[in-house]
């Protein structure tokens, strides 16, 4: 576990914090209170009960600390105790925190009230102990004991930071003109103290701009594999080798924080029935902060059921309790008791063993499939380490790596693994990443991109979908204006957009998101930082730099949107002809096929749309399509045609969107729905109507097709009614 | 969709993105027919040229091997698809009620629907793994028809199977195995009827596939007749890229009864699974106004088996359960609708909560777009930034005409220029950005000409800084030259074939032996004694090739580590005992090998608890020194005493 914590936030709250200064749009307050709300949202996010925060206020217009009788103390504000901070405790605070009346109040006394509070409350035991000023140096200072404050801080070994609007800072280049002299006296002394303490003193401005860099999560690290690295067999040669090893994760992925689902709860919810309301809710939730209490939990409920052909609906319900687990092989169920519960687990034991070893040039890159972790020799073992040693070293110079079988526990699944060498001034190791399996791989297979291959099997080398010389050298001139590897003064690489930098935009949007809610109920969320869509786009100066190069690959690339209506138009395009370019058409035109069989309508009403000379035609056999869809639907037992029909439906919309004859389509599903609505088709068939709404097979909207009449609201409008 | 497993509730959407292309009204299944010929020349045995492996096989047994085989896989990779096995040429005939007891006429004389289309039953399995090794069952069946069956006929019966089967399937294809390439080479009509059926295929939506298999003396010639059956592009997916390359050599397998079997195989298996789009024409932006349109596809995934379901037992057989979920509110029970959900933060002790607006917001970080950032040379990837299986790319030019060019352009650039490219990259709507290295990969084929790898790009997920794990203290002990010597020889002994690994040796194991179980329960069969394991080490091989070099290699670390313990006193405790230096103190039993090449630190565990074990005082341990034994020997340490040391002697047992 982390340290406990102890932090003390002294907030400036005097009359001239209340200002704007430097025609900022905040006040002093709101610009500080930025600074220290982050750092405690950020307390309270890790949800640590050992992390306390406590709260001082300074320049307040009452009094109230535990020293409030003597004179020195007075306009000190104690507005927290140290405690695991609470949403209450925000809430609270923030209503607090309000610029007061007066001016006066000793900042050096509020460090003593700190301090003592700290000694209340961490005693003699192990804390982090910090206190956090916040001021604009524009109140009084109390200097008469110094440095007794400064021998309590050190010996506490209390981290001590003091923030300031304007405070000048020569290194991050703050310098405020025109300062108020007492101003400029209190930051001399505010500085000395804090550098005779060892603590940090800061401008506000860099102290706000470094909130835009997130933070990352340090995690302690945990062995995810203890034992050997062996190689052959202990247990039957005595010319096996076993390295006692330990594995730990190099990469894994930082989970963002994970929201629960509620609903509000059911005597509120009794107000709104409709489905639109959820619009307004979102509306009304804006202005009155909801809180957790006008909320209620989700729960799922499961039902189960078995395939039963005498029961209505062809399925019958049965209860968990009667429920036996076991696997699906095909489409046979497998019922496997309790006791024999681990019968398909293949059993094996730990251990990581060397199956051999590869050129580090043959292996694909791309074949690594998942995160990577590192294994190093069992630590405080010197005999291992210079074992382990010899093993990465040799891999280096033989420019190798090693092929190795993993079982982390007992019984756990074998995985095989490539083991690469990895050999810093400080640091060495075997760095690992899984390799797929026979089973992992599928076999796609692509046409070469250098070259097209013709049907007779001729290759050819100039074609459009190859590139010209010209376009050749223009992507060469593109792809190097965009270099991302800078070099430094020694002329060493230096990578402009390292992994350091880029953060995970999920996570960190979502928690500052939450942050940033926790005080504001009532205001939008702001949009990610910078920080976090840094990688979104290339950096200026490159696009600046490639512009030219990038202009002229997209005059030589000659690339051309295809625009959406044009995708899938068939009346132009020739029909598909089998490899050998026989002309299949001319044989159907002698068939002559006049009416569409249902048994192999899909198929026949293609055939007889692509030959359909007139309009007349493409009416005919839509009608008879349509018919075959109806008697499909009548004579189903249950759902048993439901996919044919879907398929069917689907077939007459594409073509017809293709064909550009959308009415034909919209006219038929019209027609379609009433039947099925007013169960003409065989009974009940609301099933199949809320498949066809879900497998999107509605009215051909405008934005389908141009030739169509319905337009988009319409359609949503046609499937969504009852 | 109902589901029939129990419910999971953690999972999050970022893992289940096998849910693609959401455009289709169609549903995301594969069914396969196989068509295998049955004829005298296919039942003809084809003797082996293998002397090792004397066994005769004729291609019509080679393809039902096949189809047997694929069957399987099928069950483990894709459960929910279908598959069906159709002879034709037969004597016999069998279409759904139909035999030649049926009265009338039959409506496909000749084909015999062997596994009608389906997800296979274990009895399915069963019965065509008798038709492959029962020759007496296989003799009733495989017998060829006196006068040669109608391709139309065929086809048309595919195409009933197809339709009623399995409807509304975005991939149904049709395995042809034959070595006729000129079905009917006499009859014009005949020929004519089997196009048009074809083409009826075609426009239903299924592809042919053929595995021509040539007679012993001469090659199977496709543009006799196949060529007029086969198209050049996918009915579904008509602007998709097509491979043209018909495994020259490989599929039109002559030679003997096992090369053809291998490479009837291969082919098979190059095909097993139909050809899906993670996500389709995806724009490659280049710079603001410069994108193409390109096709995302995984070829690498993990395959882990299907997770355990309920059944429901009181039926004659057990039954698969379908469960449901319906979500409820907890105060009163109610239904709650997916529009009435909030998504609600835990902080402070308390919920922070925003509108599923608001919610969507978070998640938006643009359209899903692959963008590209600048290039970095490929050198600057290192091994360890990685974060998953990678995504594999290919240019399409639905959506911008030239994307195929200026994505060969910028392959082959990367390529020369030893370049790989950082891009942006939102695989769907609302999807987590991934910051990825983007490299082009070669076309790779193995040693039949068959493409194994394809060319294009692939795109590697990289790591945030928040992914990035610190490295744990630790000592640094380089090891001298002379240690590092030895080691390179053993390395140089153990390479493994070629050099490079390959995946397709290495089947999975504890899948492999979770479906063989459920297999042999399916079938009631005794369960196997042994799984196959290709992943366990060649230990007589390692131990020949390179044990004296291990041993050697042995020897001069403990001369090492002697300097290295004399430099550093507090390690003195540590026992020596290197493969050379069996000493007297050693009391293992004389049938355990005496001599171990040992890094441990700890040497005294093993003889203490043997020492305890042969006394039968295992007790007297602690539990540390029990558990640690077990662990060194790569047994669970968990669990009390009691059991700790039932595991202690079951293992010195055995």
């Amino acid at each position: 576990m982390a340290d406990k914590e102890a932090t003390v936030y002294i907030v400036d709250l005097g009359r001239s914090m209340g200002q704007r200064y430097h025609d900022r749009s905040v006040t002093d307050l709101e610009w500080a209170m930025q600074y220290v709300w982050d750092r405690i949202t950020g307390t309270v996010a890790t949800g640590r009960k050992t992390a306390g925060v406590g709260v001082i206020g300074l320049r307040t217009d009452d009094t109230s600390n535990e020293l409030e009788d003597d004179a020195d103390f007075a306009h000190i504000s104690v507005l927290s105790e140290i405690k695991q901070f609470l949403m209450p405790d925000i809430r609270a605070l923030s209503e607090t925190i309000q610029p007061s009346n007066t001016n006066k109040g000793d900042a050096i006394s509020a460090i003593v009230l700190a301090i003592q509070m700290i000694i209340t409350h961490c005693k003699k035991l192990k804390y982090k102990r910090r206190i956090v000023l916040v001021t604009n140096g524009k109140g009084p200072l109390n200097t008469d004991s110094l440095s007794e404050i400064t021998k309590k801080i050190k010996e506490d070994n209390i981290e001590l930071t003091i923030i300031g609007p304007d405070f000048d800072d020569p290194e991050y280049g703050v310098k405020e003109e025109d300062k108020d002299p007492r101003k400029a006296e209190n930051e001399v002394i505010l500085r000395s103290l804090v550098e005779d303490c060892d603590g940090a003193y800061g401008t506000l401005e860099q102290a706000v701009a470094e909130l835009q860099i997130p933070r990352i999560k340090n995690v302690r690290v945990t062995a995810t594999f203890k034992g050997f690295l062996q190689l052959g067999n202990p247990e039957e040669y005595d010319t096996a080798v076993r390295i006692p090893v330990e594995r730990y994760f190099r990469t894994h992925a930082a989970k963002p924080p994970s929201a629960s689902q509620f609903v509000l709860r059911s005597d509120l919810a009794a107000s709104q029935e409709q489905p639109e309301s959820s619009a307004t809710m979102a509306g009304t939730q804006g202005t009155q902060p909801t809180d957790g209490s006008s909320l209620t939990n989700v729960r799922n409920l499961r039902a189960y059921q078995v395939t039963d052909e005498e029961a209505p609906g062809g399925k019958r319900d049965v209860e968990l309790g009667d429920l036996a687990k076991g696997y699906e092989y095909g489409r046979t169920a497998v019922h496997i008791s309790e006791t024999d519960e681990n019968i398909t687990i293949l059993e094996t034991y730990a251990a990581l063993e060397l199956l051999g070893f590869i050129q580090s040039d043959r292996y694909e890159r791309y074949m690594h499939m998942s995160t990577t972790n590192i294994i190093i020799a069992q630590r405080a073992n010197d005999k291992a380490a210079l074992a382990l040693s010899s093993f990465i070293h040799a891999l280096f110079e033989l420019e190798c790596y090693a092929v190795a079988r993993l079982v982390v526990k007992e019984n756990k699944p074998p995985i095989v693994v490539l083991l690469a060498p990895s050999i810093e001034p400080d640091y060495e190791c075997l760095l690992e990443a899984q390799l797929p399996f026979a089973e992992d791989v599928r076999t796609y297979r692509f046409p070469p991109l250098d070259k097209v291959l013709t049907v007779s099997g001729k290759v050819v080398t100039q074609h459009r979908n190859l590139p010209s010389e010209d376009l050749m050298d223009a992507m060469e001139k593109y792809v190097l204006s965009m270099e991302l590897t800078d070099t430094d003064e020694n002329g060493d690489p230096v990578d402009t957009l390292p992994i350091e930098d880029s953060f995970s935009p999920v996570l960190h949007r979502t928690d500052s998101a939450i942050r940033f809610r926790a005080i504001h109920s009532d205001k939008p969320i702001p949009p990610p930082s910078e920080t976090l869509t840094k990688f979104s786009n290339p950096p200026q100066d490159l696009v600046e730099k490639s512009q030219k190069q990038l202009e002229k690959l997209i005059a030589i690339s000659g690339v051309k949107k295809v625009p959406p209506k044009a995708k899938g138009r068939k009346r132009t395009r020739e029909t598909e002809k089998p490899l050998s370019g026989l002309d299949v058409d001319a044989l159907l035109h002698q068939e002559k096929r006049t009416k569409i069989s249902p048994n192999n309508a899909i198929p026949e009403f293609k055939q007889t749309l692509a030959q359909a000379e007139n309009i007349e035609t493409i009416t005919e056999v839509v009608k008879q399509m349509s018919a075959i869809i109806e008697d499909q639907i009548r004579h189903s037992l249950g759902d048993a045609n439901y996919d044919r029909v879907k398929e069917g439906l689907g077939t007459m919309r594409d073509e017809l969107i293709s064909y550009e004859e959308p009415a034909l389509y919209n006219d038929f599903l019209r027609q379609l729905k009433d039947k099925i609505l007013n169960e003409q088709l065989g009974g009940d068939r609301r099933e199949l109507w809320w498949l066809i709404r879900r497998s999107k097979l509605g009215l051909i909207d405008q934005q389908q097709s141009d030739q169509s009449d319905v337009t988009e609201e319409e359609a949503k409008a046609f499937m969504s009614a009852k | 969709m109902a589901d029939s497993n129990p419910p999971r509730d953690d999972e999050v959407g970022e893992e289940e993105e096998e849910e693609i292309d959401e455009t289709n009204y169609k549903t995301v299944k594969d069914a396969v027919l196989f068509a295998i010929e049955v004829s005298d020349s296919m039942l003809k045995p084809r003797p082996s040229s293998d002397p090792k492996k004397p066994v005769e096989e004729s291609p019509a047994t080679a393809a039902l091997k096949c189809a047997y085989h694929l069957m399987q896989q099928r069950i483990i990779s894709n459960p929910q698809d279908m598959m069906g096995v159709l002879l034709y040429g037969t004597q016999a005939s069998k279409f759904y009620d139909e035999d030649e007891g049926s009265r009338g006429d039959l409506s496909y004389p000749n084909c015999y629907l062997f596994t009608d289309l389906d997800i296979p039953s274990a009895q399915e399995v069963k019965d065509l793994r008798a038709l492959v090794e029962d020759e007496g069952k296989a003799r009733e069946i495989l017998v060829p028809a006196e006068k040669p069956v109608s391709m139309a006929n065929v086809l048309f019966c595919a195409n009933q199977i197809f339709t009623s089967k399995a409807p509304n399937f975005l991939s149904r294809r049709l395995f042809i195995v034959t070595d006729n390439d000129n079905p009917h080479s006499e009859d014009k009509a005949l020929r004519s009827a089997a196009t048009v059926r074809a083409k009826d295929l075609y426009d239903l939506g299924v592809t042919i596939e053929l595995f021509p298999i040539s007679q012993p003396d001469r090659e199977f010639d496709s543009s006799k007749f196949y060529d007029d059956i086969i198209y050049k592009t996918s009915p579904n997916d008509p602007e998709a890229p097509a491979y043209l390359q018909l495994d020259s050599k490989a599929s039109t397998a002559t030679g003997d009864g096992i090369s053809l079997l291998n490479t009837l195989l291969s082919s098979v298996n190059s095909r097993s699974v139909p050809r899906r789009t993670h996500f389709s024409n995806m724009p490659l932006e280049f710079g603001p106004n410069l994108k193409i349109s390109v096709s995302g596809y995984i070829l690498f995934r993990k395959q882990a088996p299907a997770r355990n379901c309920y059944v429901w037992l009181g039926g004659e057989k057990p039954e698969i359960v379908k469960g449901t979920t319906t979500q409820i509110a907890d105060d009163t029970a109610r239904t709650v609708e997916k529009w009435e959900i909030r998504k609600a933060y835990k902080f402070g002790g308390d919920q922070v909560l925003f509108t599923p607006e608001e919610q969507k917001e978070l998640k938006n970080f643009g359209d899903p777009v692959i963008r590209i950032i600048g290039f970095k040379p490929a050198s600057a990837l290192p091994f360890w930034a990685n974060m998953k299986h990678p995504y594999f790319i290919y240019p399409s030019e639905e959506d911008y005409v030239g994307s195929t060019r200026v994505f060969s352009a910028l392959h082959q650039t990367l390529l020369r220029q030893k370049k790989l490219a950082l891009v942006w990259f939102i695989p769907r709507r609302a999807a987590n950005p991934v910051l990825g290295a983007m490299i082009a990969g070669e076309e790779k084929v193995d040693e039949n000409g068959v493409q194994k790898y394809p060319p294009g790009m692939w795109i590697l997920p990289l790591p945030y800084a928040d992914d990035v794990r610190q490295n744990p203290e630790t000592t640094l002990n380089v090891a001298p030259e002379p240690l590092i010597d030895q080691m390179r020889v053993i390395i140089q002994q153990l390479q493994l074939p070629k050099a490079c690994y390959e995946p397709s040796k290495y089947p999975n194991p504890s899948l492999q032996w979770h479906y063989r179980i459920l297999q042999a329960l399916a079938l009631d069969e005794d369960l196997p004694e042994k799984p196959e394991d290709k992943t366990v080490p060649k230990y007589r091989q390692i131990d020949k090739r390179a044990g004296d070099y291990v041993l050697s290699w042995a020897d001069e670390l403990e001369k090492q580590y002697a300097k290295v313990a004399v430099e550093k006193p507090a390690h003195s405790t540590v026992v020596k005992r290197g493969a050379r230096d069996k000493g007297p103190d050693n009391d293992e039993e004389s049938s355990k090998p005496a001599k171990r090449v040992k890094v441990e630190a700890d040497n005294n565990l093993e003889d203490e608890v043997r020492r305890h074990y042969q006394k039968g005082n295992l007790s007297r341990l602690t539990v540390n020194i029990l558990k640690d034994f077990l662990t060194s020997h790569g047994r669970s340490g968990v669990g009390k005493k009691a059991d700790l040391i039932d595991r202690v002697v079951q293992f010195l047992e055995s």
